[in-house]
């Protein structure tokens, strides 16, 4: 049983696109280096292997649309029909026919160039003839293109056309617009039709699915037909029209017996003679619809007997079919979709008849008698005429009585809510089965936040105990603290704190003499006195030695104090010294007089005196002559140059002749960033 | 879902919160997606890319340029009348005389130098080593009297072979061409039209007697389909064209009809 379900048709690319494909695969998918210099046969192969792929691939493409599209003469009637009412038989026919035309030519040409490139000298002549063909190819397909952007239109539309079963159960809904048949099915399936108030709502076939006696049927909603001759009929009206000709299936002839769908019975009943030969075998129940807002009872004579001249029609379909004379309520319903009343009856009574009517059918078929013959129920052969009824013990019985009573009995939770109104209306107290002590209590709120706690925290079934137990705990532990000194935080005496802020005090100038006498590098001179820590190598002793030796100390100590370097501030007191009585008239300058230590470490070298002329270069420091020590210092300048700080440009501000050069800012790469070049 | 489902869902419950300004900043999006891959495509596909992209450009510059038309200014040309001449040269005859006589001395010499007034007057001439190929026959294939034409050729509908032994030119099967397509210059509509014969080769009378199609050859067409009628009331049923492509290299034979 095919599936009528037309959404596994592949997608049909435009013109253009179509083409792009194919030939971008060809390229992807065919070797593509060729030189001049290769054996011409290679080249010919080579070109012969691109044309023939690519005609395979058109070759492939183009069949697979062709097949995939249902070919109307080999599907359902219903469905040949349909398709024939929406897209038009001939142009689809047509579409299909061009594309196969150009599947066809597509063949030939490729036949004829590979014919012509075995004849092929130079690669020119074959690359020639290759572009020939695939633009010859390609220019086929934009030729078709317009039958490709038909089909693909084609193709969307059917895809959401609704899978109906031709040969299932079925119930069909037919009627005026407006009448209410939407409704209908949406209350009895699971369709979610759109209703609105006005006419052709619905623009196509929709199809719900209902069960009935554990059997599932088909539910067909169709778009009102108007009372039109048949050739006037639009697109809309001729789905109905097709699905009332073709499909098997119980119809629902829907009645607006209100006339608030803009029509009147009359029309309507005029409607139905004009459409009653597509009833033809088919069982046909006649619905009066929105009997809320128009009971059946009080329609007008006229309006009375159109009725019942629709229902003597429909009397006679039901003879017609050899059944059982049915009673008349299995004819004519009357229903409101809207309150809901009697639709369920409807629903029913459509389904009994086309069952009824299908089971005949079969019974009457020559199929039915091989499933007949394998049925046989076996029915015991009587022995005696003793009579042997079922035999059920007394207990069960009993049992069984007693149960129905207190079913019976019992008030259920659900009746009440029932009774009061329903779910919404009524919510059920959850409390009127509570046990407790007081039944006054059953009512009360419980409080669920009492002082900024959690009442709930504190709510315990053994709350008195543990109350107990907590207070023994508690006596315990007074016990215990009566005998512990607290040391911690206790009061100081007066002198005690004296003692403890002199402690501290001391304890903190211990600290920073050590951090004065620590040697770390800033405290400490970077040269090291280590020649004479102690001092023991004095002026004096030098005197006290040379006098021992039997020499003259004091001009040596003179001149020996006079080159010390911690003297080199007291020019004065020198002059004073060497002059002796002649610096009287001395102006008494009040020097400053740094520290030894201070002097000598801001003291200079021996070469950098300001005795001598400043350009002269003292050897020494490792340097053998002067000449030496001059070019050390030049190379010393020359090696480190100072910083120009006025801005301006130098050598080393290199000229860009082209800012923005080409071969650094353009180009592509097919693998990786250009974050650099 | 069936039917027109998500018109059905849009009608009930409407887009969502966010639809719209995600549409128009997604549709703004594409723009630098674009460029984005303008600038990232490589080799075959970056090339097509850019050629669409150059296409357009070209396009919305016109457009552009023609918005722009009415709000620019033109300078107004004032037409001048052909053969306008002058107040000054009003009263000269003489150069229109000395055009017509050059005119007869340049027919004259086209005519001695056989030049017909068709729309292809000089062609590349054929060498005959790429006309032909030499086909070595014989027990120990050293003969080489024998040539294949290489070129697209015609053979008249009674054509018979010679005897292979004694065939000296060999006109393949797969190279013949029985039809062309003809263009009339005027009506700018393309014909294929069966080929009667071949009237002429530019490249020698052999070649015309062997039937050899090339470019610049002139053929004779059935245009019997065009539905041409002499002025007598005779109706035309051949008519030469003269071929405009290199049918070797491209499969067919284009030509152009010579009215």
């Amino acid at each position: 049983m095919v599936q009528y379900n037309f959404k596994k048709i592949t997608v049909v690319p435009a013109g253009k696109d179509f083409i792009d494909i194919i030939l971008s695969r060809t390229q992807r998918q065919t070797p593509t280096v060729v030189h001049k210099g290769y054996a011409i046969s290679r080249l010919r192969q080579f070109y012969m292997r691109k044309v023939k792929y690519t005609q395979q691939n058109f070759h492939e493409k183009l069949s697979t649309i062709i097949d995939e599209f249902p070919r109307l003469d080999d599907i359902h009637p219903f469905y040949g029909d349909l398709l024939h009412v929406l897209y038009n038989k001939d142009h689809y026919k047509l579409a299909l026919g061009q594309i196969n035309t150009a599947r066809n030519l597509i063949g030939k040409i490729s036949k004829d160039y590979v014919k012509l490139l075995k004849y092929g000298d130079s690669l020119y002549r074959c690359k020639t003839l290759k572009v020939a063909a695939l633009g010859r190819m390609c220019t086929v397909i934009k030729r078709v293109s317009p039958s490709l952007a038909y089909l693909e239109q084609v193709r969307q539309h059917m895809a959401r056309l609704p899978s109906i079963d031709p040969n299932t159960r079925t119930i069909l809904i037919c009627g005026y617009p407006n009448v209410g048949k939407s409704s209908f099915i949406n209350k009895i399936t699971r369709a979610d039709v759109d209703v609105q108030p006005y006419a052709f709502t619905t623009k196509s076939l929709f199809v719900g699915h209902t069960d009935y006696k554990y059997l599932r049927y088909q539910v067909i909603d169709t778009p009102g037909i108007l009372d039109r001759p048949f050739e006037d009929r639009n697109i809309i009206e001729m789905c109905s029209i097709t699905a009332l000709a073709h499909l098997r299936a119980a119809i629902l002839f829907f009645l607006d017996i209100s006339g608030s769908c803009g029509y009147s019975i009359a029309q309507q009943a005029a409607l139905f003679h004009s459409i009653k030969s597509l009833f033809m075998n088919k069982p046909l129940i006649i619905i009066c619809n929105k009997t809320d807002l128009q009971p059946f009872e009080n329609l007008s004579e006229e309006d009375m007997k159109l009725v019942m001249e629709m229902k003597a029609e429909a009397m006679k379909t039901v003879i017609g079919q050899g059944g059982e004379a049915i009673d008349e309520e299995g004819v004519l319903l009357k229903m409101s979709a809207l309150i809901e009343d009697g639709v369920i009856a409807v629903k029913n009574a459509a389904c009994e008849r086309l069952l009824n009517q299908r089971v005949e059918l079969k019974m009457k078929s020559k199929k039915i008698n091989d499933c007949l013959n394998r049925f046989h129920v076996a029915m015991p052969k009587p022995r005696d005429d003793k009579e042997r009824p079922a035999f059920i013990p007394e207990a069960v019985l009993e049992a069984r009585a007693k149960e129905a009573a207190e079913k019976e009995k019992r008030k259920l939770e659900k009746d009440l809510e029932d009774e009061n109104g329903g779910a919404g209306v009524y919510s059920a107290s959850l409390k009127k089965h509570y046990i407790l002590a007081n039944e006054e209590w059953k009512e009360d709120i419980m409080p669920e936040i009492l002082d900024g706690h959690n009442v709930y925290d504190f709510v315990d079934p053994d709350i008195l105990q543990r109350l107990e137990e907590l207070e023994q705990e508690e006596g315990l532990r007074q016990e215990e603290e009566a005998d512990d000194v607290d040391m911690d935080g206790e009061e100081l005496t007066p002198e005690e704190k004296e003692a403890l802020a002199e402690i501290r005090r001391k304890k903190s100038f211990l600290i920073q003499q050590h951090r004065i006498k620590k040697s770390t590098a800033e405290s400490r001179p970077t040269v090291p006195r280590k020649f004479d820590k102690d001092k023991k190598f004095t002026t004096e002793r030098m005197g006290r030695q040379l006098s021992a030796l039997g020499l003259d100390p004091s001009l040596a100590i003179e001149r020996a104090r006079g080159r010390s370097l911690s003297r080199k501030g007291r020019k004065r007191e020198r002059s004073l010294a060497r002059g002796g009585s002649d610096g009287d008239d001395a102006m008494d300058m009040d020097v400053d007089q740094p520290s030894s230590k201070k002097l000598r470490m801001r003291s200079r070298s021996r070469s950098r005196s300001r005795s001598r002329p400043p350009g002269e270069v003292v050897p020494g420091q490792g340097f053998k002559d002067s000449a030496q020590k001059v070019k050390a210092i030049k190379l010393v300048r020359k090696s480190q140059k100072v910083r120009n700080k006025d801005a301006r440009r130098g050598d080393a501000d290199r000229t860009i002749p082209t800012l923005k050069p080409k071969h650094l800012f353009s180009g592509k790469r097919s693998l990786g960033k250009t974050s650099r070049r | 879902p069936q039917g027109d489902y998500i018109e059905l869902h849009r009608k009930r419950h409407g887009y969502r919160l966010d639809h719209h300004e995600r549409k128009r900043k997604r549709d703004a999006r594409e723009v630098h997606k674009r460029s984005a891959m303008a600038q990232k495509a490589l080799g075959i596909k970056g090339k097509m890319f850019a050629k669409k992209r150059y296409a357009e450009k070209a396009l919305m510059k016109k457009t552009l340029a023609m918005h722009e038309e009415s709000s620019t200014r033109r300078k107004v040309e004032d037409e001048a009348h052909e053969g306008a001449v002058p107040a000054y040269l009003l009263d000269r005859e003489a150069t229109t005389r000395a055009k017509v006589l050059s005119n007869t001395v340049k027919q004259k010499r086209k005519e001695k130098a056989g030049k017909w007034d068709v729309p292809l007057p000089r062609v590349r001439p054929v060498a005959e080593d790429e006309m032909f190929k030499v086909l070595r026959s014989g027990k120990r294939k050293t003969k080489q009297w024998k040539r294949m034409v290489t070129k697209v050729t015609f053979v008249g509908p009674s054509f018979t072979r010679k005897p292979p032994k004694y065939e000296r030119f060999i006109r393949p099967s797969g190279l013949r061409f029985t039809k062309a397509h003809v263009t009339h210059p005027e009506l700018k509509c393309t014909f294929n039209l069966e080929i009667i014969g071949v009237k002429k080769n530019p490249n020698g009378p052999t070649y015309t007697s062997l039937g050899v199609i090339t470019k610049g050859t002139i053929i004779e067409v059935n245009v019997s389909e065009l539905g041409l009628v002499t002025p007598a009331g005779k109706v035309v049923w051949g008519k030469y064209a003269q071929v405009t492509n290199n049918p070797e290299n491209d499969g067919c034979i284009n030509a152009v009809l010579l009215v």
